[in-house]
């Protein structure tokens, strides 16, 4: 084993030799630095290795044959071998990227960036105050040096502004180290710990001035302007190492030195924290300059990670873990930032619209703010659940909510920025050049945190459940994405059968989770054939798509509140990916984001409380809660209405429908908010189902669904585009299936579980028949189009019969869910819920006229004459569908008795009685299939009878029609199509101002407004930014010794 | 009672109707062509109309859908005849109750919609403009009539406790005082003014609204279509006025009851009509949200406690 020393060794050696050698030119010298960073890094490993594998116990090493007091000691332990590892591995990939910018301030800058890396090795080694203070410094002036070395006024003055800073903080740390010896005799860390400063009169103070120096290291909010400069006005290279290495080293200074102050500073430690981390990410939110918002992000990460030193009592031996989660994402993600910023060059977040133009960049960067927000596999999503899972346990929600809230600012700047890589305009954008030392230490940083992540989960019993083999397929299809769609297509829905017939056994008795599993499964099949209709290599469509079904079937198979949330956010992301594909949806994509991430955490909370005072994570745990339960169920019920775009969080879902390709759109529309339903379901049948107590939350529910449909459909009347019509449709019917399960009895659930299956048909045919039809004529604008039926029959088919299920008209199998409604709510007496929802039932057959005429029958547009049938590949699924909806209205028994028998284990009472075919309930009765022969019948007769009387009717022209006397225009002019419910809306407009949007503008405006006047805070003058650290200092002083 | 004999008196049923529908349309045009001074139609015109309509030979079709519209909008009216029992004789099961046993109340509320749903798709494409304009009207005001029908009906189910038709006639035997007219004044309130709308007369008529929009849905169709279409009319107009005297006048138990309870519902819809001129549709979906609503809320609100 080689002594962790010559790590400080080598790096003074190597320096001093530059000092002679740089004759033989920089790229030589650099070659050195590089090796010599690599021997630490492997001197390290070693270290780390021995601990982690082995039985290595921590190492201390003495100096100069002396022990302490009178030598310095170093130590070496598993904690250190990690955090030395950390730094050194970014040094070393830091330095390759850095090589020409190192170089080209020469020699000095290559032995100082040597020397920055020595000093933080030593930081965290020591076990002596005056040497961690000494080598603070150094790696202080060697950052400060490094800064000045680069041209350019702005890092000019930052750098100044550096080192005016950490002089000041380190005049604290001096004197407190003073002091600490004063009272102490010792400057051995250890020896000061022993002797418990904060009891000696007067070493309180010593306590207070190293740990302030300490944190200040960390640059908590609002005394970091000075660190933010930097972040901004440096080179990218060294902006990560300080973000990677840098921070890393701060962050466990601040953990040794912590046991001086005593337990009570803990407290103080998570409060700073949290302002830093809640602060800084909410003026993230201000930021337009890319590194600056990146600095941001790193200040409040490490404002996280100083919380959860600060809860390491409540932590217990759970600390490192979570600890090391956020950490080794954030060093990693942040590295690979602030290194892709160095390539693409463009300063403004908008600029960033050209990386697209490399489509790899897009999944390096997804990959790290990703890892950022904490979405799995990433460490960090394990840490943050791990981390909430506890703070609830212990029953410190109040730090839960700080935490989720300044994570939820983060996501909102981390996507806002990824949705302009993503979607933004780049027309006149330059484009950048790769060097291969560039994105090398990228793809290794962002490969790092795929196998770590994977690693963190096996560490606990829970995470090593998670079944990753869907993911890995992700990753497969993500390697062969430059294949054609045809072989992609086939090779996906390979994959997904072959999960579905793996699956089946295991669910088969388990109806609930069969019938979802069935929608997600089956449901996916058929919208991937649809795909086939495209050609070329669709790039990167394959890997979101599975990725979101991904997540589906792992909601399904969750055995644990983890596994459930990890398939809810690989769900999210892939869902995410999949709408934001589609054309002007770059802001779509972001409320989707942002809704969806508010309502995981409100899913991960409740699953914390839920946790309480349970030993397992077994799912029912969620049946159990015992720890304010209706807290609990009410934030499941909120996260889960995220997806089912319940009224108030809908807004997200007409222009993330309506914008989405022609086969997303019924994959997030029919399939996907399935999964809200099934976590509604969940939450229901945890609250109890029959003997349910917490009626008032139901009621409010049910409440709530019933508004939902009557806003969706009222709000689908007065679209004048095709796919937002059928967007704002399926949010009235959500809110039926939320109507009738908030009713909590076994007809409520009949009728929610027949609209579940219905309209995952439906809205299917409907939304793939539509965005067929959009395929060919090119605009989802109705008015645009007109007269269709006589180019797409089939399509016109399809729609027919895809409106009268979902309209509820009698023989379709729409009419079960009406039925079963009726009844339902005469059971219950919701009767004014009821009311409310046969209403918006009326308002459907408007948008559904609507929909059929504008876009199929009337005049034809003349720019449509030649246009063709839907793509067969669209018409297979179609039909495959329809057939379904066939089968369901032909023999309705065949769907609704086994779903019965499967309701009746949580609701036994008010079944339906089944005759034969006719479904007998309390109150009324329904032969489905019967109902079907006798209309059948009659529509056969009087057809037969017209067909014989009129065999010589002759056939006419679209446009030959009747017209009082005069000839029609031109068929444009002809169409009633735009505006058509004109008159309605003169009735109904009052009811249509988008109240929810307006509140949601102003709670944006609102943030953006806080965090664009608290910026004001950072006036960029050095003399302020001192002021700041001074106040600081006072407040923090005044708060924890007083006055 | 066997299915053969089930079909038989109900295709007779349906004749009855069917020329019961046709004599009540052509009394109501007297009965407005005397109030206006003249002489009016003669009574078998209606009949002269579908003999000539069903035999014109210069018949033209505009494709399949509007081919079917005809087709829709007559099996929706024979449809809603066959799931409704007619006449009351103290039997679920027996003699005018047709195909009642197969689905009740809520059933032929959502299977109006059927004829209705198929005649505005035929006639859409029939490329007509007043056809589509006539239909958004339609649709429109549907809607508004839906609101207060649909609470008033929930208030009848409620009141009952069933949706079963034939149990709500059952309910209402014994007198008039049973009626629900009586019972639940106020649901009743909002039926009978919700019926207006659902009837179409003037001054809900903005669907057809002769003058303005031709005949609105059905401009474009001539012939059989239109024969059929007629048919259609008459037997839907008598099957709505069954409906309203099922829920809340106390049924029928003969047909001759039966024609009186249809022809006074159908004359207070013809009456309005005579009196008030015609509502754009903002008035209109309005109207229906004030009082007809306000009487159905508080029908429910009496009915639920």
């Amino acid at each position: 084993m080689v002594n962790p020393i010559y790590i400080v060794a080598i790096a003074l050696g190597v320096s001093f030799a530059i000092g002679v050698l740089n004759k033989l030119g920089r790229n030589f010298t650099g070659s050195l630095v590089l090796a010599a960073v690599s021997v630490m890094t492997f001197i390290s490993y070693q270290w780390f290795a021995a601990f982690q594998f082995g039985e290595q116990t921590a190492k201390m090493i003495y100096t100069a044959g002396f022990m302490p007091p009178l030598s310095i000691n170093l130590l070496m332990g598993h904690y250190e071998a990690f955090i030395t590892l950390m730094i050194n591995v970014i040094g070393l990939i830091g330095g390759i990227y850095m090589f020409n910018s190192l170089k080209k301030r020469g020699y000095n800058a290559q032995v100082i960036y040597l020397v920055l890396l020595m000093g933080l090795n030593v930081m965290v080694m020591t076990r002596d105050l005056f040497n961690l203070f000494v080598f603070l410094e150094i790696s202080s002036i060697a950052i400060a040096g490094l800064i000045l070395l680069e041209k350019g006024t702005r890092s000019m003055g930052a750098g100044f502004k550096y080192i005016l800073a950490t002089s000041i903080i380190s005049g604290f740390l001096l004197l407190g180290i003073i002091f600490a010896y004063y009272f102490t005799g010792s400057l051995n860390l250890d020896d000061v710990v022993a002797a418990n400063l904060s009891s000696i009169k007067g070493g309180a103070l010593a306590a207070f001035m190293i740990m302030i120096a300490i944190i200040l290291e960390i640059k908590p909010f609002p005394a970091n302007g000075w660190g933010l400069d930097v972040y901004e006005g440096s080179d990218v290279g060294l902006s990560a190492v300080i973000s990677g290495a840098s921070a890393t080293a701060s962050f466990f200074v601040l953990y040794k030195v912590m046991d001086i102050a005593g337990v009570e500073w803990n407290y103080y430690i998570s409060i700073i924290g949290a302002i830093t981390f809640v602060g800084s990410n909410l003026l993230g939110i201000a930021q337009k300059n890319t590194r600056r918002m990146l600095g941001y992000s790193s200040i409040g990460q490490l404002g996280l990670l100083m919380m959860i030193l600060g809860f390491r009592d409540i932590l217990g031996e759970q600390t490192p873990y979570i600890a090391f989660g956020i950490l080794i994402s954030h060093y990693f993600a942040k590295a690979g930032l602030f290194w892709l910023s160095g390539i693409v060059k463009s300063k403004s977040l908008k600029g960033w619209s050209n990386i697209r133009k490399k489509p790899f960049f897009l999944f390096l960067m997804g990959t790290f703010i990703f890892a950022l927000i904490g979405f799995p596999p990433f460490p960090s999503f394990f840490a943050k659940w791990t981390l909430v899972m506890e703070l609830v346990q212990t029953g410190n929600m109040t730090w839960v909510i700080a935490i989720l809230f300044g994570s939820m600012m983060e996501a909102v700047y981390l996507f806002r920025w990824f949705g302009y890589a993503i979607k933004g305009e780049n027309e006149h954008l330059e484009d950048f050049k790769i060097k291969i030392h560039k994105i090398t230490p990228v793809w290794i940083a962002a490969i790092g945190l795929y196998v770590i992540g994977y690693f963190t989960a096996q560490f606990t019993e829970v995470g090593a459940a998670i079944n990753f083999i869907p993911l890995a397929f992700v990753g497969l299809l993500l390697a062969i994405d430059f294949l054609p769609v045809m072989i992609k297509n086939t090779i996906a829905i390979t994959g997904m059968a072959l999960h579905f017939y793996f699956v089946y056994p295991e669910l088969e008795g388990d109806t609930l989770r069969l019938i979802f599993e069935g929608i997600f499964m089956v449901g996916g099949i058929l919208a991937l054939i649809a795909g086939y209709a495209y050609k070329g290599k669709r790039s990167g469509f394959y890997p979101v798509a599975i990725l979101m079904y991904a997540g589906l079937t792992a909601i399904i198979e969750a055995g644990t509140t983890l596994e459930f949330f990890y398939g809810w956010e690989l769900m999210t992301a892939g869902s995410y990916f999949l709408i934001i594909r589609g054309k002007r949806s770059m802001s779509h994509g972001l409320s989707y984001m942002l809704f969806s991430i508010g309502g995981a955490y409100a899913l991960l909370a409740a699953f914390g409380m839920a946790h309480v005072g349970q030993d397992s994570f077994a799912m029912d745990i969620l049946n159990t809660i015992t720890y304010i339960p209706t807290w609990a169920y009410g934030l499941l019920i909120v996260g889960f209405l995220t997806k089912t775009a319940a009224v108030g969080l809908h807004i997200w879902l007409p222009g993330a429908h309506g914008e989405a390709e022609s086969d997303v759109s019924p994959m997030v529309s029919a399939i996907l908010l399935k999964a809200g339903v099934f976590g509604i379901v969940l939450t229901l049948i945890g609250m109890g189902a029959e003997n349910n107590q917490y009626s008032e939350l139901a009621y409010a529910l049910g409440w709530l669904g019933a508004i939902t449909a009557l806003v969706g459909n009222l709000m689908a009347i007065f679209q004048e585009d095709a796919k937002r019509l059928l967007a704002y449709s399926s949010i009235g019917q959500l809110g039926y299936i939320v109507l009738g399960l908030a009713m909590m009895t076994h007809l409520g659930w009949l009728g929610g579980f027949s609209y579940v299956i219905n309209h995952f048909l439906y809205k299917a045919v409907l939304f793939m028949t539509i965005g067929a039809v959009v395929m060919r004529v090119g605009t989802h604008n109705m008015y645009e189009m007109g007269g269709l039926i006589k180019r797409m029959p089939l399509a016109f088919l399809a729609v027919m019969i895809g409106i009268i299920a979902l309209s509820g008209v009698p023989p379709l199998s729409g009419f079960a869910g009406k039925w079963l409604f009726y009844n339902a709510i005469l059971d219950k007496g919701w009767y004014f819920q009821g009311a409310v929802m046969f209403f918006s039932g009326g308002l459907a057959f408007l948008y559904l006229w609507r929909l059929i005429h504008t876009v199929f029958l009337g005049q034809l547009k003349d720019n449509h004459r030649n246009v063709k049938e839907i793509s067969i590949w669209f018409l297979i699924p179609i039909y495959t569908l329809i057939a379904g909806l066939m089968v369901f209205a032909a023999k309705p028994q065949w769907v609704l008795q086994p779903m019965g028998d499967m309701i009746a284990q949580f609701f036994p009472t008010g079944q339906l009685v089944w005759d034969g075919g006719t479904a007998i309930s309390q109150y009324g009765y329904w032969a489905g299939s019967l109902v079907g022969v006798t209309i059948g019948a009659s529509f056969v007769f009087v057809l037969f009878w017209l067909l014989v009387s009129t065999r010589k009717a002759h056939k006419v022209k679209q446009f030959d029609i009747t017209y009082s006397g005069e000839r029609p225009e031109r068929p444009e002019t002809t169409h009633v199509a735009y505006n058509v419910f004109e008159g309605f809306y003169q009735a109904m407009w009052i009811a249509t101002i988008p109240m929810v949007e307006t509140f949601w503008n102003r709670v944006t405006e609102v943030l953006h407004e806080t965090a664009e006047f608290t910026r004001k805070i950072y006036s960029g003058n050095g003399q302020a930014y001192m002021l700041h650290i001074v106040f600081f200092i006072l407040v923090t002083y005044l708060v924890i010794i007083g006055g | 009672m066997d299915i053969t004999s089930k079909l038989i008196y109900a295709l007779i049923g349906l004749l009855i109707v069917v020329n019961w529908g046709m004599l009540m349309s052509v009394t109501f045009r007297k009965i407005g062509a005397r109030m206006a001074g003249r002489h009016g139609i003669p009574f078998r015109q209606p009949w002269v109309n579908l003999l000539k309509n069903i035999s014109t030979r210069t018949i033209i079709t505009h494709g399949y859908m509007y081919y079917l519209g005809p087709v829709f909008r007559l099996s929706g009216g024979i449809g809603i005849f066959l799931f409704m029992p007619m006449v009351f004789t103290g039997n679920a099961d027996g003699l005018w109750t047709n195909f009642s046993f197969q689905g009740d109340l809520i059933l032929i509320l959502y299977f109006q919609v059927f004829g209705m749903l198929g005649m505005a798709m035929g006639s859409g494409e029939g490329g007509h403009p007043y056809s589509a304009m006539g239909v958004a009207r339609g649709l429109a005001q549907h809607a508004a009539v839906e609101l207060p029908l649909t609470i008033a009906i929930l208030a009848i189910a409620v009141q009952f406790d069933t949706f079963s038709i034939y149990k709500i006639v059952e309910a209402q035997q014994g007198g008039f005082q049973n009626w629900v007219l009586f019972t639940n004044p106020f649901a009743s309130a909002a039926i009978i003014l919700a019926m207006l709308g659902a009837l179409g007369h003037s001054p809900f008529n903005l669907v057809k609204a002769p003058n303005e929009i031709l005949i609105g849905p059905a401009t474009e169709y001539e012939g059989t279509y239109l024969g059929f279409m007629m048919s259609a009319g008459a037997i839907i107009h008598v099957m709505e006025a069954v409906l309203f005297m099922n829920l809340i006048f106390g049924g029928a138990t003969s047909w001759i009851e039966l024609i009186i309870k249809s022809f006074l519902i159908y004359f207070w819809s013809v009456f309005v009509g005579m009196v008030f001129p015609r509502f754009k549709i903002e008035q209109s979906v309005i109207w229906f949200f004030k009082w007809p609503l306000g009487f159905a809320i508080i029908g429910l609100l009496m009915a639920s406690f």
